[in-house]
């Protein structure tokens, strides 16, 4: 009786092992990601994980669907993801779960730090014989880690000054010109400083600092990361402080959750009357301002020779996709003339290629538009975008606020930032 | 609500000082209802699987990871304990420690302060204490972020707190561009959000106080202090107990409230160690690191709920 009952103990552990093992192999199952043939895809429709913020991104998205395939009608993409502040932080856990996309999708260039998730696509690119010099060289550069392409860039987002024209006319001051300076852009900002009203808006994070550095041709970054002891680098954070503090022309930053954008709220809701945006976000503000009421202008540089910084958004392709040639050809048919023409009709955002901003032109801007997006996108300063861009921009937005309150001063305030990012 | 002390009821059992008359004997003792012995085990099988799968195995796989240097699309490579001598020597670390420390020790206080104090007031006879009870419960059901968004509007430099201020003369005071400040909002905003549930238990803690005993009291001449520093609290100590146990928990976990409010701004001064965990997994892309704080965290929570659970024997009164 006494060895039946350790005999039916021994079995019990047994069987206890094997469920406690089976749950674990679950679990570490449902954590890591296959790579069948029919990973990343529904059926014959591939999956794209990608920021959707609202209904606006969810009708762009739908656009760029239909003009891949308005360009090749075999396409089938569906679509699903978060809105952008979670975007990033989730990317990585998707792309290793086993429910991974096939396409994925990348603004400001930031492919860096999930490469070891997507497949270059130079290959793919020689094989179906893609022209990538039909996009802006700076462009692939800023989706190009260590020499290989990770992203196809589909909308030339390069960061301008957008303006107001009803305060600028109320302020009596004339439109921002293709060669302002810094020195033009502080008293067009005192001017338009007035009832409530700041004259600029400031943003959180690394983007004003390497958008005004690139102005004057000077890239915020290099292979080894930002370029924190670069005088131009504290130049830049130094004239956003004094904007607030010296000039008092646009409110002082503060303490912010990342991923919040007070400076477009600002502009939005008229109480700034510049701020730095990409240009994805003109169609937001001429459905909130009016169209005729929003201008876009240049980076304001210190010579009067401003050069654009890239912001270029594009697709990856997962390196779990199941059939990436699938994936490749919409990705192709998506970013093609064709494609992109078809998205000016409904989108204001700027197509990557140079032949399609035609029609856009013709479609959603105008040839003063045109100029300003050819000046910005073809004349850009090539900058890398470091790996550790997300801890460059948390940091930064929150030590940046010491500065603005007078507690450091920008040298100690980048010092923190670099202790931050252990340089 | 009745509080038990198990231990010390066993304690009594065992001593004899309480007859142990309805306890069976024997092997009947262990099986009342006959059946075979893995029959219990069946029952508490679904309780035991998620238990597992959602507390064990990822605290285990925490733990294990905590010795690693682990990304999410990259390897995992064994470091030893690599992870926990960079913790004692990581100054964002080290100070998100201190900044969780400070909460714990304002925070905590306060709020059971107010908990009580408020339990207290809707205790006496006032019109509506219902709904009053109703209304102070709201704050902790709504969502944080939500409420994040309006506190941010309302702290902020040109905000509606500062304007209030200055119309009677006094600040304007920077309370999300100063440290200080703003951990004192972001205390502010989570003893807003969370005394409300306390001050429930509290209340039922003080409902459950025999009338008699107060009416004794009465008899006896106790005074309104002598009756709630000798009567009221002593009685109402084990829920005093429950509610300190949780909020301390809850307090060293604190994350929402920092990382909607102020990021961890301005510098480092709002950083609690669950946000500093949180940016070093999903930012830096950094998960065996993160998971070594989680389990320090884990450890610093641990010891403080021990030292509780002791502490208890010298003020929570179960009779």
């Amino acid at each position: 009786m006494k060895s039946g009952l350790k005999t039916l103990r021994g079995r019990g552990r047994v069987g206890a092992s094997i469920l406690v093992a089976g749950t674990l192999a679950l679990g570490l199952a449902a954590c890591s990601g296959g790579s069948d043939s029919s990973s990343g895809l529904s059926g014959d429709t591939l999956k794209m994980y990608t920021w959707i913020g609202g209904k606006p991104d969810k009708q762009q998205w739908s656009d760029y669907i239909a003009g891949g395939k308005h360009a090749d009608p075999k396409v089938a993409v569906s679509f699903s993801g978060p809105p952008i502040n979670d975007y990033y932080t989730k990317l990585p856990t998707v792309m290793k779960s086993s429910s991974a996309p096939c396409l994925v999708t990348f603004q400001n260039g930031r492919v860096n730090p999930y490469v070891q998730g997507l497949e270059p696509l130079d290959d793919l690119a020689k094989k179906n014989k893609l022209d990538l010099s039909a996009y802006s060289s700076a462009m692939l550069e800023q989706l190009s880690v260590d020499g290989k392409l990770y992203a196809i860039p589909f909308n030339a987002g390069p960061n301008v000054i957008f303006y107001n024209k009803k305060l600028f006319k109320d302020a009596g001051v004339a439109e921002p010109t293709s060669n302002w300076t810094v020195d033009d852009f502080i008293s067009t900002a005192k001017a338009t400083t007035k009832n409530g009203v700041y004259g600029f808006a400031i943003g959180q994070g690394s983007t004003p600092i390497s958008t005004l550095m690139a102005a004057d041709g000077h890239p915020y970054a290099d292979k080894n990361g930002p370029k924190l002891d670069d005088p131009n680098f504290k130049n830049a954070l130094q004239l956003l402080v004094d904007l607030a503090n010296k000039y008092k022309v646009a409110k002082p930053l503060e303490a912010a959750a990342g991923g919040t954008f007070p400076d477009i709220d600002a502009f939005s809701t008229g109480q700034a009357a510049m701020s730095l945006e990409g240009l994805w976000d003109l169609q937001h503000e001429q459905q909130t301002l009016g169209k005729d009421n929003v201008g876009i202008a240049v980076i304001p540089s210190t010579s009067g020779k401003s050069k654009g910084f890239i912001s270029g958004s594009g697709f990856g392709i997962t390196k779990t996709c199941g059939d990436k040639q699938k994936a490749f050809q919409a990705v192709e048919a998506m970013t093609s003339k064709s494609g992109l023409e078809f998205v000016t009709k409904s989108q204001a955002s700027v197509p990557a290629r140079l032949d399609a901003l035609d029609a856009w032109t013709t479609n959603v801007g105008s040839p003063t538009f045109a100029a300003v997006i050819k000046q910005m996108t073809f004349d850009a300063t090539p900058s890398p975008v470091p790996s550790d861009q997300a801890q460059l921009d948390t940091l930064l937005t929150q030590y940046e606020v010491d500065a603005f309150s007078g507690k450091s001063t920008v040298a100690q305030v980048l010092q923190q930032v670099k202790a931050g990012l252990g340089q | 609500m009745t509080f038990v002390r198990l231990d010390q009821a066993e304690k009594e059992v065992s001593s004899g000082s309480v007859a142990p008359q309805d306890r069976p004997r024997g092997r009947a003792r262990r099986r009342p209802l006959g059946g075979p012995r893995w029959v219990g085990w069946v029952f508490v099988l679904p309780g035991l699987v998620g238990l597992a799968v959602f507390i064990v195995i990822p605290q285990l796989a925490s733990l294990i990871l905590g010795f690693s240097n682990s990304t999410l699309l990259g390897g995992t490579q064994f470091t030893g304990t690599a992870n926990y001598v960079r913790l004692l020597h990581d100054p964002q670390f080290l100070n998100s420690v201190l900044v969780t420390a400070i909460f714990v020790l304002v925070y905590v206080p306060a709020n059971i302060g107010i908990s009580m104090a408020m339990a207290l007031w809707l205790k006496t006879r006032i019109a509506g204490r219902n709904w009053l009870r109703v209304i102070f419960l709201i704050p902790a059901l709504s969502p944080m972020v939500a409420n994040a968004a309006v506190f941010r509007l309302l702290f902020q430099k040109d905000g509606a707190v500062n304007e209030g201020l200055q119309a009677i003369g006094l600040g304007p005071i920077p309370w999300l561009s100063d440290g200080n400040w703003a951990l004192a909002v972001v205390i502010g905003v989570s003893l807003w959000q969370s005394f409300g549930y306390n001050m429930i238990v509290l209340g039922a803690g003080l409902d459950s106080i025999s009338p008699d005993v107060i009416a004794a009291s009465r008899i006896d001449g106790a005074g309104r202090f002598r009756r709630l520093f000798s009567i009221t609290l002593p009685l109402v100590s084990p829920a005093l107990f429950f509610t300190t146990v949780l909020t301390v928990i809850g307090a060293w976990q604190t994350f929402a409230q920092a990382y909607v409010i102020t990021g961890g701004g301005p510098g480092n001064s709002t950083m609690t160690i669950m946000l500093y965990l949180y940016q070093t997994a999903f930012t830096n892309n950094e998960l065996g690191y993160a998971s070594a704080i989680a389990t320090v965290l884990f450890l610093i929570i641990a010891i403080f709920t021990l030292f509780q659970l002791w502490g208890q024997r010298k003020w929570v009164h179960y009779d």
